[in-house]
């Protein structure tokens, strides 16, 4: 391939440009909003420079206990993840390693669970939950959040299990170890990138779930999408703490995946799997 | 006490059947080739060996103790895969200490042998390397290597050298045969290259769609072929094979005819169909007035060096020949040959069966 033009460099850059505005707009508007003082909140124009100011947050902090919606969405999230990869990579390693001629209808069982639109299936949720006394509490959140993070697991796993060649499981067997200890140091450990990637989806769709949330949850286990969205009230919206909330919202998700990110560099620069 | 016994072994995937009653024992320190063409079993037969498949029937035993059910790690086999099979996350040291591990050795133990190990392969400076920054060559050695620290009863070789170029393949061969010879373990070892066979076994079987067809040592193998496909397959360039008939007490061929040898009286009878197979280097070529002298032609002459290869076509018959290199003729040169009937080989057309003396 020839080196782009001129001119075809200067289209390319504008594109990102573009997507990038786009795209950081937002994210720069709850920033600034988040510091932005309420009396010039709404300014037209808008101003840019000004002097910060941390009342929303204090009031954030203050009048709400947005540090328990915090953790609740931290625990429903990484319990979800946890969970979600325990069992979804299992039950990928079975499919991907057991021929049976209805295997694949197996797999697309699973898979067609995560096809089911979920607000068909809130209410009977709502009702299942309140009779074993799950509502409100993170479990029903983890167990809600699996169901739908669970297949994708499974079929994001399966194919990274696929890809791991059966005679280095065959040459740990004759070395001396067992089907879970072969699993547990060889299979898995080559599957790392899945379970990155794997990771970075399940706690992505658990931390931004939000009609799961609001209907299965009250008070005590309600999660931060809920929070920042009951600020929204029928006599007043306070912008200033949406955005301070939702700003923070943005933090642990961008630390996960920057985490994960690296692991799935390390994964991907291994080699030699063929 | 036999290291491996196979009596009776068959394996079936569903309605096929990839091996038929397999009867072979393996005495303890003995080199053992499987060789055969591929889709022959050799290879189901060493995996069922090292456990990785199923026995359907028959009995597997190994150091005088019957495994069908024995799990493969509890076999105490080692295994050099045809892919080598290196764990790719791990150093070449990990890979062997990773072998090690269930052995449960101390760590003076462990670091003892896979030093020594090292040393004996030529490992010892890539001991910090990954699979992936090693070369083909290295890549196999560490592949014994990793089989080796555990000083196994029974090494198991799939077609270790099919990834290799010619050059390293022949001196890999050669250090598997040192090596062989140094720990003197037991062997068995899968191949579909018969020089491999030739230069590196105590013991070759030939297998052929499931089948053993012959075992023996090489010289055997090669010098009295019980069936017409172990005649063709052991030995380069392949033996010719004439199909004749036997009529009164002649061998007639299209184009030729000749007496009966002495030796095939009796084995032989009037009227019976017959493969006649004559190595190329029991065809020379010959003068116009010996009375047994065939006419041929040379289709085409391949030079090697010490010696040359001639295409020869002598009637319908297409036949090949070694020559001294200095007796070559050019190609569609006509000459004549002569058949050394008594280094010949006799086979039955319908069964393949030898009809040469045991």
């Amino acid at each position: 391939m020839s080196a782009p033009s001129k001119r075809q460099t200067v289209l390319v850059y504008l594109l990102l440009a573009v997507v990038l505005i786009v795209f950081l707009t937002p994210i720069y508007l709850i920033a600034s909003s988040s510091v932005k003082p309420s009396p010039i909140m709404f300014q037209k124009p808008p101003a840019f420079l000004f002097t910060p100011t941390l009342e929303h947050y204090e009031s954030l902090f203050g009048m709400r206990p947005f540090a328990k919606f915090m953790l609740n969405s931290l625990v429903v999230s990484f319990g979800s993840t946890a969970f979600s990869l325990t069992f979804g990579t299992l039950a990928a390693y079975a499919i991907s390693r057991i021929r049976h001629k209805r295997m694949n209808d197996v797999a697309f069982w699973i898979l067609s669970m995560r096809m089911f639109p979920p607000i068909a299936v809130v209410v009977p949720y709502y009702i299942i939950f309140k009779t074993v006394g799950l509502l409100d509490t993170p479990l029903a959140l983890i167990i809600v959040y699996s169901t739908a993070n669970i297949p994708l697991t499974v079929w994001l796993m399966k194919g990274f299990f696929d890809e791991v060649p059966m005679a280095l499981e065959e040459a740990a067997a004759v070395d001396g170890y067992g089907l879970f200890e072969t699993f547990w140091r060889i299979t898995l450990p080559l599957a790392a990138p899945g379970l990155a990637v794997s990771a970075v989806f399940c706690f992505v769709f658990s931390w931004n779930e939000f009609l799961f949330a609001l209907m299965l949850t009250g008070s005590e286990a309600q999660t931060v999408t809920v929070a920042v969205m009951s600020f929204w009230s029928s006599d007043a919206v306070q912008w200033g703490r949406i955005m301070a909330g939702s700003f923070i919202i943005l933090i642990p998700g961008v630390i996960f995946v920057l985490t994960c990110q690296r692991w799935l560099v390390r994964g991907l620069t291994m080699g030699s799997v063929k | 006490m036999s290291a491996i016994t196979l009596s009776n072994v068959t394996k079936r995937y569903g309605a096929v059947q990839v091996v038929h009653g397999v009867d072979l024992e393996i005495d303890k320190g003995e080199f053992v080739v499987l060789l055969g063409p591929s889709g022959c079993g050799k290879t189901t037969t060493l995996r069922m060996v090292a456990g990785l498949e199923d026995v359907t029937g028959g009995k597997l035993s190994i150091g005088g103790q019957v495994v069908n059910d024995v799990a493969p790690k509890d076999r105490g086999v080692a295994m050099v895969f045809q892919n080598y099979a290196l764990y790719p996350h791990m150093t070449v040291r990990q890979n062997m200490e990773f072998a090690l591990r269930p052995l449960k050795l101390g760590a003076d133990e462990v670091e003892r042998r896979i030093n020594e190990t090292a040393e004996i392969l030529g490992l010892s400076e890539l001991l910090a390397r990954k699979p992936a920054q090693l070369s083909g060559g290295q890549r196999q050695r560490v592949a014994m290597g990793r089989a080796m620290v555990r000083t196994p009863d029974v090494f198991l070789f799939d077609e270790p050298l099919s990834n290799l170029d010619a050059k390293l393949r022949t001196q890999v061969r050669w250090e598997i045969g040192k090596l062989h010879q140094r720990l003197g373990t037991t062997v068995l070892y899968v191949t579909h290259d018969q020089v491999e066979a030739m230069t590196l076994a105590d013991k070759i079987v030939i297998m052929r769609d499931g089948y053993v067809e012959q075992v023996g040592t090489p010289e055997e193998v090669y010098s009295n072929p019980k069936t017409s496909f172990v005649a063709t397959f052991i030995g380069s360039p392949s033996m010719n094979m004439i199909d004749a008939r036997i009529t009164d007490g002649r061998i007639e061929a299209d184009g030729f005819s000749h007496p009966v040898p002495t030796r095939f009286a009796g084995r032989v009878t009037e009227g019976q169909d017959v493969t006649i197979g004559i190595r190329p280097i029991s065809i020379e070529l010959a003068h116009a007035d010996d009375e047994r002298a065939l006419p041929a032609t040379v289709e085409v002459t391949e030079f090697l060096g010490n010696e040359a290869l001639l295409d020869l076509r002598v009637g319908t018959h297409e036949l090949v020949a070694e020559i001294p290199a200095e007796q070559r003729v050019p190609s569609g040169t006509k000459t004549h040959i002569r058949l050394n009937f008594d280094l010949a080989h006799f086979f039955d057309a319908g069964t393949g069966r030898s009809l040469n003396a045991e």
